[in-house]
């Protein structure tokens, strides 16, 4: 049984990474043999050479854009939470500014940065509002739907025990909606890299969506390329980190329990 | 865990924990369900009262309205001599599920008792071990509840409910979901638990035996609308064995309580 299961580990990681490489393989044998001209298609050894040319450049550009998206994801994260939170709780609230956030949600987000460029400039705000603006609404509703899927007996529960609303939200609502939160956080994450890429499309002077519009001006694929690398390894960095965070803080979830019963096993 | 006493502690009339008197409850508006009507029980300090009843005969909520977590419709509510108006707390429940939160240990469950109320963290810990050590779980304190079979979980909601001392248990039909054996022996460390703390316990079923087996009166409900049919005391010693069951006076009290739900 346990070779097997070793095997399968080994496959795990074996079959994909094979993949891989016979990908970059041909790619590279399709390069070298002009299948396509290098402003298509760059060979990826070329690629890889320019990586090691520009890191240094290219640090300061992912450092950019990471903090617009980190500060905007955050931003999704906190107010998401609390609007929920409010609107959940508080009926006038709800009543008032649901019908609303839902219109603001429809308007196409993208579409207003220019609009956000004429406001706020060609800074670092722009691209963190946007950032914002579209990671924040699937946390938003993640979290009423958890804090609102609460049974009555649960709630009973804890009313016989003389909790005030606001025990009852730390210990029944908030753990109850926090896997959802996390699910959503996951959804969020990648939005907030599409806002800050795009804000940085629409009028910037860094950052790695400024990187890739002006080597697109001047025809540099290899540094197209160069800039993609570094957005998804920005991404998968940020996805996994937020996934680590899940895994500490609700293990305790049925979604997480086969991964544990499986260690054990 | 020894035990304190023999029968019901209480003489009779003196010391009513519990009042109820004309208890209406309707559901929907206008003509609606009547879910209660006319409902008068009283319940003794330290006693242990059945509720008895086929599903759907209201004495779930009758059990609610008593810890004022359901409003009655109209009648009234009187424990310890104050009038219901909004959840008694100093109550423990345990309800149909056993509702564990997953997110806590076996020991954190039990201890939410504590976390809510703001009691002594260490000295409710100790209690919290103490009472998991009576229903035989000290062992599984820091397992996850989903790692626990029904049965286990809802002796885990027993030891939440009793942690903080209540004077009155309410159990509104715990036991249901569990198989034949299982709730044998879980019955014996209700009893066991009761019989140690003295308080009072009103608890909803629909088994006749389990209903005998534990109370010191069994009331039987009528359905739709509920009504109290009848209200039957069991005059057998203390503590009960599973074997009393194969006694006559057992049989007898079966017979009765069984004609009572029939009509």
């Amino acid at each position: 049984m346990t070779t097997r299961s070793a095997m399968r580990q080994l496959t795990d990681i074996a079959y994909p990474a094979l993949v891989f490489i016979v990908s970059i393989v041909v790619w590279e044998f399709g390069a070298r043999a002009g299948w396509f001209p290098p402003y298509v298609l760059p060979a990826p050894s070329s690629i890889v050479a320019r990586i090691g040319d520009t890191a240094d450049l290219m640090l300061h550009h992912a450092v950019v854009t990471s903090f617009e998206i980190i500060l905007g994801f955050v931003l999704a994260v906190i107010i998401g939470v609390a609007l929920a939170a409010m609107i959940v709780f508080v009926r006038t609230i709800d009543k008032a500014f649901y019908p609303w956030l839902v219109v603001v949600q429809v308007i196409p987000k993208v579409a207003l940065g220019p609009l956000l460029v004429v406001w706020l400039g060609f800074g670092f705000l722009p691209k963190v509002l946007l950032a914002f603006l579209l990671s924040f609404f699937p946390v938003m509703i993640s979290a009423m739907v958890g804090l609102r899927s609460i049974d009555n007996d649960s709630m009973f529960l804890l009313r016989s025990m003389g909790a005030d609303p606001i025990k009852i939200f730390r210990h029944l609502q908030l753990p109850s909606a926090l896997p959802g939160i996390f699910g959503s956080m996951k959804v969020a994450i990648t939005l907030a890299t599409v806002g800050a890429i795009v804000g940085e499309f629409i009028g910037a002077n860094e950052g790695l969506g400024y990187v890739l519009v002006t080597a697109n001006g001047v025809l540099d694929t290899t540094l197209i390329f160069v800039a993609l690398t570094w957005i998804s390894v920005l991404a998968l960095v940020f996805y996994g980190a937020i996934a680590m965070l899940e895994n500490m803080s609700v293990h305790w979830h049925v979604s997480h329990r086969s991964r544990a019963a499986q260690a054990l096993a | 865990m020894t035990v304190q006493r023999e029968s019901a502690p209480t003489p009779a009339g003196t010391d009513n924990q519990i009042e109820v008197k004309g208890l209406n409850k309707r559901f929907g508006a206008g003509d609606g369900v009547v879910a209660l009507e006319n409902v008068d029980l009283t319940v003794r300090r330290g006693e242990f009262v059945a509720i008895l009843g086929p599903s759907g005969c209201g004495k779930s909520t009758l059990l609610m309205i008593t810890a004022g977590l359901t409003p009655p419709s109209s009648g009234s509510v009187v424990v310890d001599g104050k009038k219901v108006t909004r959840p008694l707390t100093e109550v423990g429940i345990v309800f149909q599920r056993d509702l564990l939160f997953d997110w806590r240990t076996v020991l954190g469950n039990v201890m939410l008792q504590a976390d809510i109320r703001g009691l002594d963290r260490n000295a409710s810990r100790e209690k919290a071990l103490q009472l998991l050590e009576t229903v035989g779980l000290r062992g599984f304190a820091d397992r996850r509840p989903w790692e626990l079979s029904g049965g286990m979980r809802q002796r885990v909601a027993l030891c939440r409910a009793l942690l903080h001392d209540a004077s009155l248990l309410l159990l509104d039909e715990p036991f249901g979901a569990l198989d034949a054996i299982t709730r044998d022996q879980i019955n014996l460390d209700l009893q066991k638990i009761w019989l140690a703390t003295g308080c009072t316990a009103v608890m909803v079923t629909h088994s006749i035996s389990e209903a005998i087996f534990l109370a010191d009166r069994v009331v039987v409900m009528s359905p739709r609308p509920g009504r109290i049919a009848q209200d039957v005391t069991i005059d057998l010693p203390r503590p009960r064995t599973v074997e009393m069951r194969d006694t006559p006076r057992f049989a007898a009290y079966q017979a009765t309580l069984r004609d009572a739900i029939m009509h």
